[in-house]
């Protein structure tokens, strides 16, 4: 017992008063836990299944060939067998050149003054006599609002290509126009409905096919843009396109047209060269990576480059542009070619010209040269077509909207024939493949006429109906023509409602004459004298 | 040899002769001023032409033989000198 005092006070009984206390203080207690779920966790229920698939069947097979057979082939090497020539040991040679000289020579000698054969020909094909319209092909999607701007064949003949546009607007274009080409050896040829469209997003002015690969045809536009397209791909065929910059057209181009490149080392290379309104000849070289076309080299014409006769006024600015409408390369040296132009200017120029030209207005990431060495005697309008003759090298023809058809040679100024055949304008005018007196002209009032200089009367031999049938009884203007390279006797003609006429042409105007080239030749060498 | 190559020049000189080519009998070209496709097909062609036409005139009459072959096209004449051992092939351009 403690006796506690507290202020005095005897507190003894705090020990009693503790129940379960066994008169001790701190006692060891064992408690029993307590547990309390938790509310933020979610008991997981367990079940536990099991599955197991229906009995595997399992084949074997086994195989193998036990019979053998082994062939081996070789193409053999041609061109070793005759690379070099057989040697002549038995030294009879001299004796046997000795014996034969003289009488090759008679014959030689004899073959030159001879006159027996100058009007035999023979006709080996069966051939046609008459002019006959083959085909009569047009784009029945364009109902006739769009006019042939410019027709090509592809290099092997079969595939004639047109470009639709129109010649006139009054401003910025914005016709929705294609490219569309028709295979004619094909069987099942749809006259109305050409094997490929190409959509262009505003009129075509021109278009060429590549001279050796068929699946390229370039194009110009209205908007001066020039693109080449690949008939080779499936999607989308537009390959390269000059796009609209600086360095490109900003007028609508004339003509496109493909030259030989002759600084490359490599047969088969060729520059795109276009022309245009805005007096810009421009030289496109396709990147043989990227397949881009890229600015190469540019020409300009301008008003200084005009005779004094065109120039409206003395004071008329020397610098400003002057449009080129049509361009021809010469069939022997690919270096001269000649342009029209828009007063009716015919020059001769070179791609190695270096002549300086005012800046005036343009702006080109290439120097712009002017291209003219000489200036031939012009016209009275615009020079709509101009064209070198494939067999001679000074010859060449232009028309113009002045009506007349004339026959230059190059190295004289004043033309050596002049044509007028009263048919109205003269829309184009090209030279023959296979004959070299034969030339064809389109004209205002739906014509087609064919020419052989080698006839004493400068009329034409032939006036085939071209164009088609207009309202009022007249014919529709054709507008351009083009000879099949391949296929000597077919030309093509397109016209301004947008039909285009495939015209096979009689045999005695398709094989050449053999005096032909000395007739065209006479004509245009004798005047030179003069 | 001087002299064949001085014949040679000669017969090449004349007007309008495009091409010069000589052929042993079995029609493999000994000389020739073209190029060596163009030989070889003159050669091959011309010396069997030769040959039948040999044969054709010894067949209509066999104490004849031919001295002289002259093949004129659209665009040239071809005239061929046959002997024994040797053919002359000389392809001409009659009008200039």
């Amino acid at each position: 017992m403690v006796r506690v005092f507290v202020f005095g006070i005897e507190i003894t009984e705090i020990t009693n008063n503790i129940p379960n206390v066994n008169n001790k203080m701190f006692a060891d207690i064992t408690l029993e836990s307590v547990t309390f779920k938790s509310n933020w966790k979610k008991e997981r229920s367990l079940a536990s299944s099991g599955c197991q698939t229906s009995e595997l069947v399992v084949e074997e097979v086994a195989c193998q060939s036990v019979k053998y057979k082994s062939v081996k082939t070789q193409t053999e090497d041609d061109s070793d067998k005759f690379s070099g020539f057989a040697d002549d040991n038995s030294g009879h040679l001299a004796e046997f050149l000795r014996r034969v000289e003289p009488a090759m020579h008679k014959q030689l000698e004899m073959n030159v003054k001879s006159h027996a054969f100058d009007d035999y020909e023979v006709t080996w094909d069966e051939g046609s006599s008459t002019m006959s319209s083959i085909h009569k092909l047009t784009n029945a999607a364009h109902d006739g609002q769009f006019q042939i701007t410019g027709l090509s064949w592809n290099s092997t003949g079969a595939v004639i290509a047109a470009s639709y546009g129109r010649f006139d607007h009054e401003d910025w274009c914005t016709h929705k126009t294609s490219l569309c080409t028709w295979n004619l050896e094909r069987r099942n040829l749809d006259e109305n409905k050409p094997d490929t469209v190409l959509e262009v997003s505003s009129c075509l002015m021109c278009t060429a096919f590549h001279p050796s690969n068929p699946a390229l045809i370039a194009g110009g536009t209205y908007n001066g843009v020039v693109i080449v397209w690949d008939l080779s791909r499936e999607d989308d065929m537009v390959l390269t396109s000059s796009g609209i910059g600086d360095d490109s057209h900003r007028e609508p181009v004339s003509k496109v047209i493909w030259v030989p490149d002759t600084s490359s080392l490599k047969k088969n290379k060729y520059l795109l060269v276009s022309v245009s309104s805005d007096g810009k000849m421009l030289v496109w070289k396709m990147d043989r990576k990227t397949k881009q076309i890229e600015l190469h080299d540019g020409f300009v014409l301008m008003n200084m480059n005009l005779p004094t006769q065109l120039r409206k006024s003395r004071t008329m600015r020397g610098d400003k542009e002057v449009g080129v409408t049509c361009i021809s390369y010469n069939n022997e040296n690919k270096d001269s070619f000649i342009i029209g132009s828009e007063p009716g200017a015919v020059f001769k120029c070179s791609m190695s010209a270096n002549g300086e030209q005012p800046a005036g207005n343009i702006i080109s990431s290439i120097q712009l040269k002017s291209p003219v060495t000489f200036t031939y005697a012009h016209h009275y309008g615009p020079v709509y077509s101009a064209e070198f003759s494939p067999f001679h090298r000074n010859a060449f023809l232009t028309s113009s909207m002045d009506q007349t058809l004339r026959l230059y040679s190059m190295l004289q100024k004043q033309p050596i024939m002049t044509l007028e055949p009263g048919e109205g304008v003269i829309y184009s005018t090209k030279w023959s493949f296979s004959r070299p007196a034969l030339f064809a002209a389109t004209t205002d009032t739906g014509l087609l006429l064919l020419y052989d200089l080698t006839q004493n009367q400068p009329v034409p031999v032939y006036k085939l109906e071209a164009g088609g049938l207009m309202g009022n009884n007249a014919r529709a203007p054709v507008l351009t023509c083009q000879f099949n390279q391949h296929q000597n006797n077919l030309i093509a003609t397109g016209d301004a409602m947008g039909c285009i006429q495939v015209f096979r042409i009689s045999d005695s105007l398709k094989t050449p004459l053999s005096r032909d080239l000395e007739i065209l030749g006479e004509l245009v060498d004798i005047t030179t004298e003069s | 040899m001087a002299e064949v190559e001085e014949t040679f020049k000669r017969i090449q000189a004349h007007k309008g002769v495009i091409g010069v080519i000589v052929v042993n009998s079995e029609g493999i070209p000994i000389r020739s001023t073209l190029d060596n496709s163009t030989t070889v097909q003159y050669a091959g062609l011309i010396s069997q032409l030769a040959a039948k036409a040999r044969s054709t005139v010894r067949d209509i009459d066999p104490g004849n033989d031919l001295t002289f072959l002259r093949i004129r096209s659209k665009k040239h004449e071809i005239m061929v000198a046959p002997d024994k051992e040797y053919l002359l092939i000389c392809i001409q351009s009659p009008h200039d």
